[in-house]
């Protein structure tokens, strides 16, 4: 009897000793998903450690994918009820799993604000808004991008062109400059003035049309094209402009953001803030020649309306199928993470659009950081929805079967309309 | 009740060996089939949490409706019609020439067979750079032609494209055919040849008398798998659309499939596609296997 009293109360001081650990630091994984940025994984491992330091009951696995295989994967995943803690996507890929209800709204709590107003209000006006639903948050902003023109000026000055005074202004100037600038032998493009970021029909066509007063959908997102001659208008322009009419590029060569990194092959290419690290990657010598230069969005000479390059982001968004405790956990992380942008620009060259970072000196510092963010200021978001995918697959047969199979403008324009107002009645 | 017999014993041994593969293949193939054929009667996207709709024959209906989906059943047929016959004939002539070395046979199968090895994305990769307007393929071409500077729209046109998934797909498979068909020739005793040779048959003769006829097994199990390869090409029409190309032409079923599952997210129209295409295959390896069994009745 004595020998089993002594037992129960070594076993009760034992359960009192280890007790309230148990209930206050239960042990929490976390998986974190997200595409593969060399740059990025050095901080954000680093982050991380230090997170894991702070927080020694969580565990962080960080893992990277191909970004052209990152969506898949997440969607795969999901669907199996199997998504990591923490992902982040381009925001057409993400809005799905919010408008399905597969991701938990911001852990106000957990990400150390007050209320939804104090978080929204640090970021600039409209960044959030693709993440907002119902009133609630469901991401933050781990880079958002808006796209200017990246030129070379040394290519611009071996042409005989004055860079600062010749640089285009509107759509019209880049076809003339890319005559000037464009070098064939026969057929075969050697040499682009410009081109265009193909796959991303949404990010960077959409707003040419905007600017000719059209639109993708109307404002209630049920009726599809809005403005035929405008969509007219862009579509002849794209057919010029390809193979068929003043043969000045073309979707089948390297993607012209890529070729601009060499620094001879293409004159000027879009991208956003973050090509610069790429630049510098890719070739320091060119970076460190100071023959680039970065200049806004390009408008239309008989524009209606002033629309620059629309902005897209990716988003870290926490799965709702975790337990709360991870669920908090995560939004704890994605929030430690977040609070070192400065970080992120200096080291990665990506942008958190936080008011005070574009404020700060290390953004002011970024060579042309000015020319993106008077962009980004007039610019919205990248069209979103759930068949945000396939629309933009719509529109890439569109402008391809124009510029590539030589139809005309109109028939294209009434195949995609047609199969647009079906994609949005199919949403419906 | 009688005692088995050695070969009712043997025989339940062999089940036991045979039970893993049955296992894995139940698991891995008949089951996604069922599951896919479940799936196609319902209304279902791959993220929702609410419950599946029942819709009978709705998604059959809507698929075998949809120009979209007629589009790339020719698409399919197009590149499986392009792709099979030189598969099967030039890997058969390959067969009958590296039979008939002495020397170097082993070099010559290896060179066939090396794309083989390589994954389909990779040799998808290596041929977007040929086929890039400043690669290899217009300078080859200009070059036999006498034409410098014309670009031939290998990843543009809707007609090259076509022929350019092709020409990838013949150069990735021919190798592996070719082995199987080397392994066929392998197997015809080599006494028929020497009668033929004494009875003064050439090597013409020889191969359309005895090699052609003796070969006819393996001709068929090559066939049935070329044509069934053939339908289930994805990789390299994903890779071109992916880098490019026009997708309208290269539109393939499997294509079709993954774009409704990956893209649109409906996980129910894809299994009826998936089952669709599932059903044309079997179909087709059934009426080829009958054809050649009438074929073996009237010899």
């Amino acid at each position: 009897m004595k020998t089993a009293k002594r037992l129960l109360a070594g076993l009760a001081a034992l359960l009192l000793s280890q007790g309230p650990a148990f209930a206050a630091d239960p042990k929490i994984e976390l998986n974190l998903w997200t595409h593969e940025d060399p740059a990025r994984s050095v901080l954000e491992k680093k982050l991380i450690q230090e997170f894991q330091a702070s927080n020694p009951n969580v565990t962080v696995n960080y893992v990277t994918y191909p970004s052209g295989k990152i969506k898949d994967i997440v969607v795969t995943a999901f669907a199996a009820n199997e998504g990591p803690d923490i992902f982040n996507l381009e925001i057409q890929d993400e809005y799905p799993l919010i408008a399905n209800g597969r991701v938990a709204p911001v852990d106000l709590k957990a990400v150390g604000a007050a209320n939804l107003g104090a978080l929204t209000s640090q970021y600039s006006p409209g960044i959030l808004a693709p993440v907002t639903e119902g009133g609630k948050l469901y991401g933050l902003p781990l880079e958002v991008t808006n796209w200017a023109i990246f030129l070379n000026k040394k290519i611009f000055r071996d042409a005989g062109l004055n860079p600062e005074k010749d640089s285009p202004k509107t759509w019209e100037d880049v076809v003339t400059l890319s005559e000037k600038l464009v070098v064939r032998d026969g057929d075969i493009i050697k040499r682009r003035g410009f081109d265009f970021r193909y796959p991303y029909y949404l990010t960077q066509l959409v707003p040419m049309v905007e600017q000719m007063g059209g639109a993708l959908t109307s404002p209630d997102g049920r009726k599809a094209i809005v403005n035929d001659e405008a969509w007219i208008k862009f579509l002849t322009f794209m057919r010029d402009f390809g193979p068929y009419g003043k043969n000045l590029g073309s979707p089948t060569y390297t993607p012209a953001r890529n070729a601009f990194n060499g620094g001879k092959d293409i004159a000027m290419a879009e991208s956003g803030l973050y090509q610069e690290a790429r630049i510098l990657a890719a070739n320091p010598e060119f970076y460190n020649s100071g023959d680039w230069m970065v200049v806004p969005y390009p408008q239309f000479k008989s524009a209606k309306k002033k629309v620059t390059g629309n902005f897209y982001g990716h988003f870290y968004m926490v799965n709702a199928q975790k337990p709360t405790a991870s669920q908090a956990a995560a939004w704890k992380l994605v929030a430690f993470l977040l609070s070192h942008s400065e970080d992120y620009l200096r080291e990665v060259k990506i942008v958190q659009p936080l008011k005070k970072l574009l404020d700060s000196k290390t953004f002011k510092e970024m060579p042309y950081s000015d020319v993106f963010r008077k962009d980004l200021e007039a610019s919205h978001s990248v069209y979103y929805a759930e068949n945000s995918p396939k629309v933009n697959d719509l529109l890439k047969v569109a402008v391809e079967t124009v510029m590539l199979a030589k139809v005309d403008p109109k028939q294209a324009l009434e195949t995609l309309k047609r199969n647009l107002q079906a994609a949005l009645d199919d949403q419906q | 009740m009688a005692k088995p017999t050695f070969e009712q014993k043997l025989g339940r041994v062999g089940w036991l060996f045979v039970a893993p593969g049955l296992a894995f293949f139940a698991l891995f193939s008949i089951y996604p089939i069922l599951n896919a054929l479940a799936t196609s009667f319902f209304a279902k996207k791959l993220l929702s949490l609410k419950p599946p709709r029942f819709l009978g024959f709705d998604n059959y209906a809507r698929v075998l409706t949809s120009p979209e989906f007629w589009n790339s059943v020719g698409a399919t047929l197009i590149f499986a019609a392009g792709s099979f016959v030189p598969l099967v004939v030039l890997s058969l002539g390959f067969s009958a020439f590296i039979s008939t070395r002495t020397r170097g046979r082993r070099a010559l199968q290896l060179v066939l067979y090396s794309p083989a090895v390589l994954s389909s994305v990779v040799a998808a990769l290596i041929w977007m750079l040929m086929f890039d307007p400043r690669g290899l393929a217009n300078q080859f071409v200009n070059f036999l032609a006498q034409t410098p500077g014309t670009d031939r729209h290998w990843l543009s046109d809707a007609g090259m494209v076509q022929l350019a998934t092709i020409i990838v797909y013949v150069w990735k498979y021919i190798g592996y055919f070719t082995i199987l068909f080397i392994t066929g020739i392998g197997k015809i005793p080599v006494s028929s040849y020497e009668a033929a040779t004494i009875d003064g048959a050439g090597k013409w003769v020889q191969f359309w008398r005895i090699t052609l006829p003796l070969l006819r097994p393996t001709t068929i199990l090559v066939s049935i798998m070329a044509m069934l390869q053939c339908l289930k090409t994805f990789s390299t029409q994903y890779l071109f659309t992916q880098g490019g190309a026009p997708s309208d032409s290269i539109n393939v079923i499997t294509l079709g499939i993954y774009n409704t599952a990956m893209r649109d997210l409906n996980i129910g129209l894809a299994s009826t596609m998936s089952i669709l295409l599932f059903a044309f295959m079997m179909a087709l390896t059934v009426i080829q296997m009958k054809t050649t069994k009438s074929g073996d009745t009237d010899e």
